[in-house]
């Protein structure tokens, strides 16, 4: 009986102009999609490779050890063809020097404005959008289109069970669905070998759980369009709650959940913490050129009742102590103002991580977010991709800056900063740099290692969603199932 | 002839009581009040024999498809049952419905299937797994429906048509038992008659019928026995053979009416 209803839905789906219509748009938007982001995917990785081969050049071709500086950047990662998340909105790259914070910069839609207007379709977006809506389509008639066609009443005028009658719509509506669906992901797929994506054993199983996550979410849907058109006799009735409840729950409380995060734990804007950070190092530096005005006129004062020799002859004795002395000074300033800094950035961290959990745990009211924060954590897309980068590349320069004061010591001595200061009595002060010795060897300078975005790392953050997803399909089809049991088939 | 104007004492014309036969279809008491309070039937009693075929008469809201429907389980009885071939259909509504076929008053099928597909899901949700498509078109050919109609998608077809389609599915369900709910309502004359003679040799061939309907003078055509229902009651209960000298119509409508005693 359930196999000659099956048969029979999905033979009503496939006849229906509705299947033709998804399998249509399905088809353009899954393919073009997945083309479009290989292109895309294709250029950021040739930018990529430009881009570190020149900054490797420059650095080959740097004479002085101080003014070695570099830029890392962010590598692009196959799976960002299906999950844009917010790759495009991250900046690519950030200087790496001594001087500058790290910062990720020069994001995709900062470069290219225009993409950010008509944000790109991937996947995610045709899942969670038109598959969603779709879904709502095959179903908002499913219970009530039937008893208004008159062929409820003739069905359940021969022995069929309720429960089978349900299911066989649930599961009907479901293969209609992902019917239309499966063949442009195949031919998606293809087209990622005929590319030669380079994709590891870690991405396609990242994929597949992704295929996985969509064919969740809109089963939700499937059971919500049964549930509504089980507890209403008009399909026109069923259709227009439908409608409010998918802009409800994909369009208006993902937004407000985030929304109302940000009013409740507020966090403070990029603005004011440059200006702390600014304010904090102004002084602090002001009160090291007080203290280094102070101590040179207490060592100015012992001299005062010298000769003119003798003072020479004094400074020469320690003048390279003072000159310690104050670089020690110096850098505990810098040590100081970094450390504020990295208090800051972490204050600021702690602030806007309560804020996102508030504003994520408020918006998985929707299987929408749900779905959305899924696929962005199994893809590595999501937004710790910018804090996780900026931290890797903190300690790439830590790494860095070793590294090149290592070398200063070893080639430089006493050099500071690069120049040779030499004091002496009878020829004065000397300053002489390297600049004429060539260039610097850096075959051996620290190599950026990008965060690695395994499947198990992503798969971890997204079981709650996962779960969620379950929750709210198996809720809707449990209401469904009873709202159906007690329908009124005439 | 013998009528009355109560309920506790229809007239019955060599009827059998639910109690004394086993019949094919049988209503014992059968009562339905709505959660709204509004009595629909009100102990109603009848039994269609194999080979029969009941006419239930009566105007809008006289209890018809109540009565239908609590034969199909649609909806349960308040009090009393209703039985097919000695089953009760609110206590066993699969058993029960296995053993009866459908014909509603204005057949609607899945307009986007073809003839065929529509009878071949019909008929294997029937419980008919073995007809051929050969089977499906003498079936259509028999209830009237041309050749060239068979393979065209439902969307276009006449009520004529479609209603010849519900009788096909009924008539591939074989079941011992048909309930048809004013079925020729909206027909052409044609149409009508050309239903009328296929129930005529269903009845032939054993079926028991329970039809309801406004029309008078087909029921007269074709039953064997006619209850008049009015109010959620049957009102009159007789024999074809013995109303055969009597103005259907004006009875009729006298018992719609209501002025019982003037028929006597």
């Amino acid at each position: 009986m359930l196999k000659i209803l099956i048969e029979k839905e999905l033979k009503a789906i496939i006849l229906s102009p509705k299947f033709s219509a998804t399998f249509s748009v399905c088809a353009i938007l899954i393919v073009l999609s997945v083309f479009i982001g290989l292109r895309d995917y294709q250029a950021a990785v040739a930018q990529y490779e430009t881009a570190t081969t020149l900054s490797n050049q420059e650095m080959r071709e740097q004479t002085s050890w101080m003014s070695l500086n570099t830029r890392a950047y962010r590598e692009p990662d196959p799976m960002q063809i299906f999950v844009a998340g917010v790759q495009n909105d991250v900046g690519r790259l950030s200087s790496i020097n001594a001087f500058s914070q790290i910062k990720l910069e020069n994001s995709n839609y900062s470069d290219e404005p225009i993409f950010a207007v008509f944000r790109f379709i991937d996947l995610t977006f045709i899942v969670q959008i038109v598959l969603s809506l779709f879904a709502i389509l095959f179903t908002y008639d499913a219970i009530n289109g039937e008893r208004e066609g008159g062929t409820l009443q003739l069905t359940f005028a021969n022995a069929v069970p309720r429960v089978q009658y349900i299911l066989a719509k649930f599961i009907g509506s479901w293969l209609g669905l992902v019917l239309p669906l499966l063949i442009p992901l195949l031919i998606g797929l293809l087209l990622l070998l005929l590319f030669r994506v380079p994709m590891t054993g870690d991405h396609w199983a990242k994929l597949f759980t992704l295929i996985g996550a969509s064919f969740l979410y809109f089963t939700f849907f499937i059971a919500l369009g049964l549930l509504v058109s089980a507890l209403t006799k008009r399909s026109t009735t069923s259709f227009m709650f439908l409608l409010v409840a998918w802009v409800t729950l994909v369009l208006i409380v993902p937004r407000a959940g985030v929304m109302l995060a940000g009013q409740i734990t507020p966090v403070p804007t990029v603005a004011e913490i440059d200006g702390q950070r600014e304010g904090y190092a102004k002084e602090r530096w002001k009160q090291h050129m007080d203290a280094l005005t102070e101590r040179w006129e207490e060592r100015n004062a012992g001299l005062q009742n010298l000769t003119a020799e003798e003072r020479e002859a004094f400074r020469d004795d320690h003048s390279w102590d003072w000159m310690k002395e104050d670089e020690e000074e110096r850098k505990l300033v810098q040590r100081d103002i970094s450390e504020y800094d990295r208090k800051l950035n972490e204050d600021l961290r702690n602030r806007k991580a309560t804020q996102e959990r508030l504003g994520f745990l408020l918006s998985r009211f929707s299987p929408a977010s749900s779905y959305q924060l899924a696929a962005m954590h199994l893809a590595g897309t999501d937004i710790s991709i910018k804090p996780e980068y900026e931290d890797a590349m903190r300690d790439y320069r830590d790494k860095f800056i070793s590294y090149r004061e290592q070398k200063q010591k070893e080639e430089g001595g006493g050099m500071a900063g690069g120049f040779r200061i030499e004091f002496n009595s009878d020829t004065g002060m000397k300053i002489s740099g390297d600049r004429d010795s060539g260039a610097i060897d850096v075959t051996d300078v620290p190599v950026f290692e990008a965060p690695q975005y395994r499947f198990a790392a992503g798969l971890l953050p997204a079981m709650p969603d996962f779960g969620l997803l379950t929750l709210y399909t198996l809720l809707a089809f449990a209401a469904g199932f009873v709202a159906f049991l007690r329908y009124d088939v005439r | 002839m013998e009528t009355t104007s109560t309920n506790e004492a229809v007239t019955n014309h060599a009827v059998n009581s639910p109690s004394q036969s086993r019949a094919m279809l049988a209503a014992d008491n059968l009562t339905k009040r709505y959660e709204d309070g509004v009595l629909a039937l009100d102990h109603v009693t009848f039994e269609v024999n194999q080979g029969h075929i009941y006419a239930m008469l009566g105007g809008n809201g006289a209890g018809k498809t109540t009565t239908i429907n609590l034969f199909l389980n649609f909806i349960e009885p308040t009090e009393g049952e209703a039985r097919i071939n000695g089953i009760v259909t609110h206590k066993e509504p699969l058993r029960a419905k296995e053993k009866i076929a459908f014909v509603s008053e204005n057949v609607m099928l899945y307009p986007n299937f073809t003839a065929l597909q529509n009878l071949d899901f019909f008929a294997r949700l029937g419980g008919q797994t073995g007809y051929s498509k050969d089977d499906y078109r003498e079936v259509l050919l028999r209830v009237g429906l041309q050749e060239e109609a068979h393979n065209k998608r439902l969307k276009g077809f006449s009520k004529g048509m479609r209603q010849k389609c519900g009788i096909a599915i009924a008539i591939l369900k074989d079941a011992p038992a048909i309930l048809l709910d004013e079925p020729t309502s909206g027909l052409d004359p044609k149409a009508g008659f050309e239903f009328i003679r296929l129930l005529e040799s269903l009845r032939d061939e054993g079926k028991a019928i329970l039809m309801s309907t406004h029309d008078i003078f087909r029921a007269r055509d074709i039953a064997d026995t006619i209850g008049i229902m009015n109010q959620g009651r049957i009102v009159m209960q007789s024999q074809k053979s013995d109303i055969a000298g009597e103005d259907l119509e004006k009875l009729y409508m006298k018992y719609m009416a209501g002025y019982m005693e003037q028929v006597n």
